[in-house]
């Protein structure tokens, strides 16, 4: 069974061909994906299969070699980090990036995207409104005791929730989520898909998933990607693909 | 019966105030008070009011205490060393020393060396910025010796290895509130901002800048927004510098120990804090002044000890032996770019 779908929906982000060389490595080959507004997309893979490269192409830290990626019907292909995080595109990251100097506030407080504001209006200290909703989302993700400390402090499960947190306070579209659970502990990690899921039915955001634990994906995610060696083997529900050969093939071997 | 209910906002969590914050700020303020009231209360035998040697050495330390401020901005709080630093001094000197000589007045001239120091580093920094870590601060210094050798060479505009004079003008009141006055602007302006946005995120760029690129941080606004600003105030000091000092030739002005003092100072008080660039400058100043002046051969060895004292044990500076935790060290800053990506495992 496929996922049906009203051909009038446009597709939120949209790569077609996508493809990442480094020298005669191809990381991406011709990938084509879409996700649509609102929907949960897995993206799985062995090791070194791809998934966090397409995640660098999408948000552009890495150049893409040939294809295209749309965002919102916009070409992202050749645009800045910034601009597509402006776009309302945010992620997560498999190595853990939080700003080590800053307290949990202020690392939540820069994240917030400045689009189209100026140096000038950045002069200001932060709005009450902006902190106000900084403070709810450190309260969402159970940190609100550590508000004040550098975040270099914190535990790397603390860091992966305050990351998701970053990942949040702009108020994103879709959000990319570069194995968010790992190295969390099991209690956690149910508390992170609850807010997953809560984000998705209540708010509508759209989220594309790289993890490793296919229970995860699974119980969120109506359509799976499946990666091998850069090239794209395998999409459906989570059911089509874990009964898939070729997928079990890939990650079992014969 | 209806009321309109007007939605109140709860009041924004105030930080309490506590009672170390005011006494620093009691203390500040009479330091302040005292400073400006030293050049009424001082007499030097033999010295009248506007000679007064004491003057000129306390104007001196304000110089630095803006410049270390100045060059804190892109070392410290974005984490771009900068070991060129000088060359803005240098413009923002030769600017005004140029424009005096075409009969421009002191004030007019000395805010035109400051825009045209602001100007240099917009046309230096597009692409030095682009480079990262060590690279950009041997780019830097790369920089600042070619624009040494540029002034020497153009005899026509600067007067070549010749120098320029400007007119003679002894008031040391005069210049002892212009820098000090300066000095608190710029120490103000830093406290400024750190605690606002944009000096968060140049925390965050220093921190990580993919990360902060990726979260919709203008990086490259962001870092030649910060060097803007700091060479503007260190053209103005460069100046100020030059009419004081009634002349100014290629090796009197674009002297690499100037960069590295600022470098020391910075790192003696408190990399990417406010208070420590200031801390550290009026510290080695006066020990410099004061102590050393009696020991004039072993002085330079006695600093280089400190220097590289610094980097062993105190790396974070006196602030970060006095407990604040948000500045960085040379040691950190360079780490993570050489680390590559966020740095992980290291505090």
């Amino acid at each position: 069974m496929t996922v049906v779908r009203d051909p009038s929906v446009k597709p939120l982000l949209e790569g077609r061909g996508v493809t990442k060389r480094f020298g005669g490595l191809v990381a991406v080959q011709s990938v084509d994906f879409a996700v649509y507004p609102q929907e949960m997309v897995g993206l799985i893979g062995p090791n070194g299969s791809g998934k966090t490269t397409l995640f660098d192409c999408l948000s552009r830290v890495q150049s893409i070699d040939e294809g295209r990626v749309l965002f919102k019907g916009i070409d992202i292909t050749s645009k800045k980090p910034h601009s597509v995080a402006h776009l309302g595109m945010a992620r997560t990251f498999q190595v853990i990036r939080v700003y080590r100097k800053l307290t949990v506030l202020e690392n939540m407080l820069v994240s917030r995207q400045w689009r189209g504001e100026t140096i000038w209006s950045q002069l200001r200290p932060s709005q009450a409104d902006t902190e106000e909703r900084a403070r709810e989302l450190i309260n969402f993700l159970s940190l609100e005791h550590l508000t004040l400390e550098p975040a270099g402090t914190l535990s790397g499960g603390q860091r992966r929730l305050l990351e998701l947190g970053m990942a949040l306070m702009p108020d994103p579209d879709l959000i990319l989520l570069d194995e968010a659970a790992s190295g969390v502990n099991p209690t956690l990690v149910e508390t992170i898909k609850d807010r997953i899921r809560r984000l998705n039915e209540e708010r509508g955001k759209a989220f594309l998933i790289v993890e490793h634990d296919m229970r995860f994906i699974s119980d969120l995610c109506t359509r799976v990607y499946v990666l091998n060696y850069g090239e794209k083997l395998a999409e459906g529900t989570p059911e089509e693909v874990m009964e898939d050969e070729a997928v079990i093939e890939a990650y079992f071997g014969t | 019966m209806s009321t309109t209910v007007t939605p109140t906002r709860p009041p924004a969590p105030v930080a309490p105030v506590s009672r170390a914050r005011w006494v620093r700020r009691i203390v500040l303020l009479v330091l302040v008070i005292a400073l400006f009231l030293i050049p009424a209360i001082t007499r030097i035998e033999g010295q009248t009011l506007v000679s007064n040697s004491l003057l000129f050495r306390f104007t001196q330390m304000f110089m630095l205490i803006t410049l270390a401020s100045d060059w804190n901005l892109t070392g410290g709080f974005t984490g771009y060393v900068d070991f060129g630093h000088a060359v803005f001094f240098g413009v923002g000197a030769y600017g005004t020393g140029i424009l005096m000589g075409h009969g421009w007045a002191f004030p007019p001239a000395l805010f035109a060396g400051a825009v045209f120091a602001v100007v240099f580093a917009y046309m230096i920094g597009f692409p030095t910025l682009r480079l990262r870590g060590p690279y950009f601060s041997i780019a830097m210094l790369g920089t600042f010796v070619a624009m040494r050798e540029i002034v020497r060479v153009s005899k026509g505009i600067t007067g070549g290895g010749v120098g320029l004079t400007l007119p003679p003008y002894l008031n040391r009141p005069l210049f002892y509130y212009l820098t000090l006055i300066l000095a608190i602007i710029v120490v103000g302006v830093m406290w400024w901002i750190r605690r606002s946005e944009f000096g968060a995120s140049l925390i965050a760029i220093r921190e990580d800048e993919v990360g902060a690129e990726m979260r919709g941080i203008r990086t490259t606004l962001h870092k030649i927004t910060a060097f803007a600003i700091a060479a503007f105030f260190t053209g103005l000091v460069g100046g100020l510098w030059a009419y004081q000092n009634t002349f100014i030739d290629p090796d009197l002005v674009f002297i690499e120990s100037r960069t590295v003092e600022l470098v020391m100072m910075s790192m003696l008080g408190g990399l990417g804090t406010v208070a420590g660039p200031p801390l550290g400058a009026a510290t080695i100043y006066w020990m410099r002044d004061v102590v050393w002046k009696n020991f004039a051969d072993y002085h330079l060895l006695a600093e280089g000890a400190i220097l590289i004292g610094i980097v062993l044990f105190v790396p974070a500076g006196i602030m970060g032996a006095l407990g604040d935790r948000s500045g960085t060290s040379i040691q950190r800053v360079w780490k993570r770019w050489m680390g590559g990506a966020a740095g992980e495992g290291e505090p």
